[in-house]
């Protein structure tokens, strides 16, 4: 079943533009107005049970799109269809089927313990007492909340938080989830936990995710398919394996040598050097890879020798710096 | 089949209520003693007017046709309606700074009523304090229980008046992307017009009690009720009580078309 469709949506603002200084009269009576483009037409479909990343750097768009999806905002133009709902029409319907963990919102009340948290939400997504205590509970065991449940918000840790605030975001069990930036600001234990908890109640096919992140651990670890806007509109839409094998594809060799020697390889240029190592960039095919070692090799005597797959994240990086389709094309397909 | 589902909203929504309503005492009882201090401290100050009044009133007699009495009830009245709007809409005098700060996110993000939800979902404690200092004062002036629960009727439709220009007046934000102080100003009007015998205004400014700074609705006609009781004034009261509400969410929700959200990160104002 199909859970997210767009077509050519698209959303603007109308910014002030301060021109003559602060005090100009003409900008008082008669403001300067630019229409920002924050989403150009986007067209995208979601499955049942996928967990798809939304990337593109600050101010792409995502949050916009997202934004519309759930019913915040209204669209410029063009239409979409959440769960058989028009998030703006029936904002209200939609609500109870979908989730959302937005970093920097807290639904949790800050003053009180989670568990008051929980009830007032059962209130709000009409949880029946006895059905919101089973599934309060199941949280807590799943989520290890079981000694912060009586603690007030504001004395938890942001990792104890955010595992409360994605807690609260399953009690109505939702079948669609919206993350956007959900590890941000968490330690490296923090954040391995909360995506193997998302992924498992993914996989188990619980839920659907969508999930926007400056983590690309987040897009490796928790999802399968990654959408990549920029300028608001679309230049990518891949699986995360795939992404994977091509950034894969070039390889970093790295090599140092037991005296300083002059690293010379005839039509490559080393990325980084010094007196007595460097860094190449390679790619993994047509027999450049082994061609490249051999004559590192033969150089002189070779204290240590490195190959690493390309990570992900230059691949990201690169694509961000891309501006349009095309580019982004040629990069991938490089 | 359609009466059911009304049945099943108005109970998903009295359910909610109360919950909102635990939630904000719990979390107002997390600091007791400040609770308590902004709550008697509250009273203490509307009561020292009634001494200011008690000497004017010594002094001159009536004034503008009402005794002691008289305006000891706008007091009890106003302090209670302002208090009890305060109390369970808390959000209504910050719905414009939540606007700007894109904080309506939340509430849009759950299936209820944005605006109800937004003015639930918080309380101001000091307003305990203005809502229970009228039912002191009405306890001293010695009433019987009818009039008790008249003033009690009129202490709800009066806050929905209060609140109702509370969300007119922050929903403007909306329009003109900051409406702060204008709600401040309002409240401020609407106070000290309410706090004052009717009779001492000039009569060619009375309409402006019934129309744009509704005292009249809030204090004026309740108090007339409250000397000699009339069921047709009495009803009058409540309906443009609801109509004000009415009218409110009905700007509210025109005003939300234009809500724009934001990504507050600890960004300076």
């Amino acid at each position: 079943m199909t859970v997210i469709r767009t077509r050519n949506l698209a959303k603007s603002f109308s910014v002030r533009v301060g021109t003559r200084g602060a005090f100009s009269l003409r900008s008082l009576l008669r403001p300067e107005i630019r229409l920002v483009e924050a989403v150009k037409g986007i067209d995208l479909t979601v499955e049942e049970g996928e967990s798809v990343a939304f990337l593109g750097p600050n101010g792409a768009g995502k949050s916009t799109t997202i934004k519309m999806m759930t019913g915040i905002l209204y669209p410029s133009s063009g239409t979409i269809d959440v769960l058989g709902f028009d998030p703006q029409r029936d904002r209200k319907r939609l609500g109870f089927l979908i989730g959302s963990v937005f970093g920097q919102k807290s639904q949790l009340w800050y003053h009180l313990p989670p568990r008051d948290s929980f009830r007032l939400l059962g209130a709000i997504y009409e949880i029946e007492p006895r059905e919101l205590a089973k599934r309060t509970g199941e949280l807590v065991e799943r989520f290890g909340l079981a000694d912060l449940m009586d603690i007030p918000v504001r004395k938890l840790s942001l990792g104890q938080r955010i595992r409360c605030e994605i807690a609260a975001s399953l009690l109505h069990r939702p079948r669609l989830l919206f993350l956007d930036e959900p590890t941000i600001g968490l330690d490296v234990v923090v954040k391995q936990e909360i995506r193997a908890l998302l992924d498992e109640w993914n996989r188990e096919g619980k839920v659907t995710i969508f999930l926007t992140s400056h983590d690309v651990g987040d897009v490796e670890k928790l999802c399968r398919r990654a959408i990549l806007i920029h300028h608001g509109t679309i230049l990518l839409d891949e699986s995360v394996k795939s992404l994977k094998r091509r950034a894969g594809q070039r390889k970093i060799v790295g090599v140092r040598y037991e005296s300083p020697t002059a690293i010379d390889i005839p039509g490559l240029e080393a990325e980084k050097r010094t007196p007595d190592a460097a860094k190449f960039f390679v790619d993994s095919g047509a027999g450049d890879l082994q061609n490249l070692i051999r004559r590192l090799v033969n150089l002189g005597p070779v204290a240590d020798l490195t190959v690493e797959d390309e990570p992900l994240e230059n691949l990201i990086a690169d694509l961000y710096r891309t501006g349009s389709k095309e580019e982004a094309d040629e990069l991938v397909n490089r | 089949m359609k009466r059911e589902n009304a049945q099943a909203l108005l109970r998903a929504y009295a359910r909610f209520f109360a919950a909102s309503f635990r939630a904000n005492l719990r979390s107002a009882m997390e600091y007791r003693t400040n609770f308590l201090i902004q709550v008697f401290g509250m009273m203490i100050n509307n009561a020292a007017f009634v001494v200011f009044w008690s000497f004017l009133f010594a002094k001159t007699g009536a004034l503008g046709g009402y005794r002691f009495q008289d305006v000891m009830f706008l007091w009890a009245l106003s302090s209670s309606a302002f208090g009890l709007s305060n109390v369970l809409f808390g959000n209504a005098r910050q719905l414009s700074e939540l606007v700007r700060q894109g904080d309506l996110d939340v509430y849009l993000l759950q299936p209820k009523d944005v605006l109800v939800n937004a003015l639930t979902s918080k309380t101001i404690v000091s307003a305990w304090g203005d809502f229970a200092y009228g039912f002191v004062v009405l306890a001293f002036l010695g009433f019987d229980p009818p009039h008790w629960i008249m003033f009690a009727l009129f202490v709800v439709s009066g806050a929905l008046v209060f609140t109702g220009v509370f969300v007119i007046s922050e929903s403007l934000s909306f329009f003109l992307g900051s409406s702060a102080g204008i709600t401040g100003a309002a409240t401020e009007f609407i106070l000290s017009f309410s706090l004052y015998p009717e009779g001492i205004f000039p009569s060619g400014m009375r309409w402006v009690f019934y129309s744009l700074v509704p005292s009249g609705f809030i204090v004026f006609l309740p108090l007339r009720v409250f000397r000699s009781w009339s069921p047709g004034l009495a009803a009058l009261v409540l309906a443009v009580s609801l109509a004000y509400a009415f009218l409110a969410a009905g700007i509210f929700r025109a005003g939300l078309k234009r809500y724009e959200s934001g990504n507050r990160i600890g960004a300076r104002d």
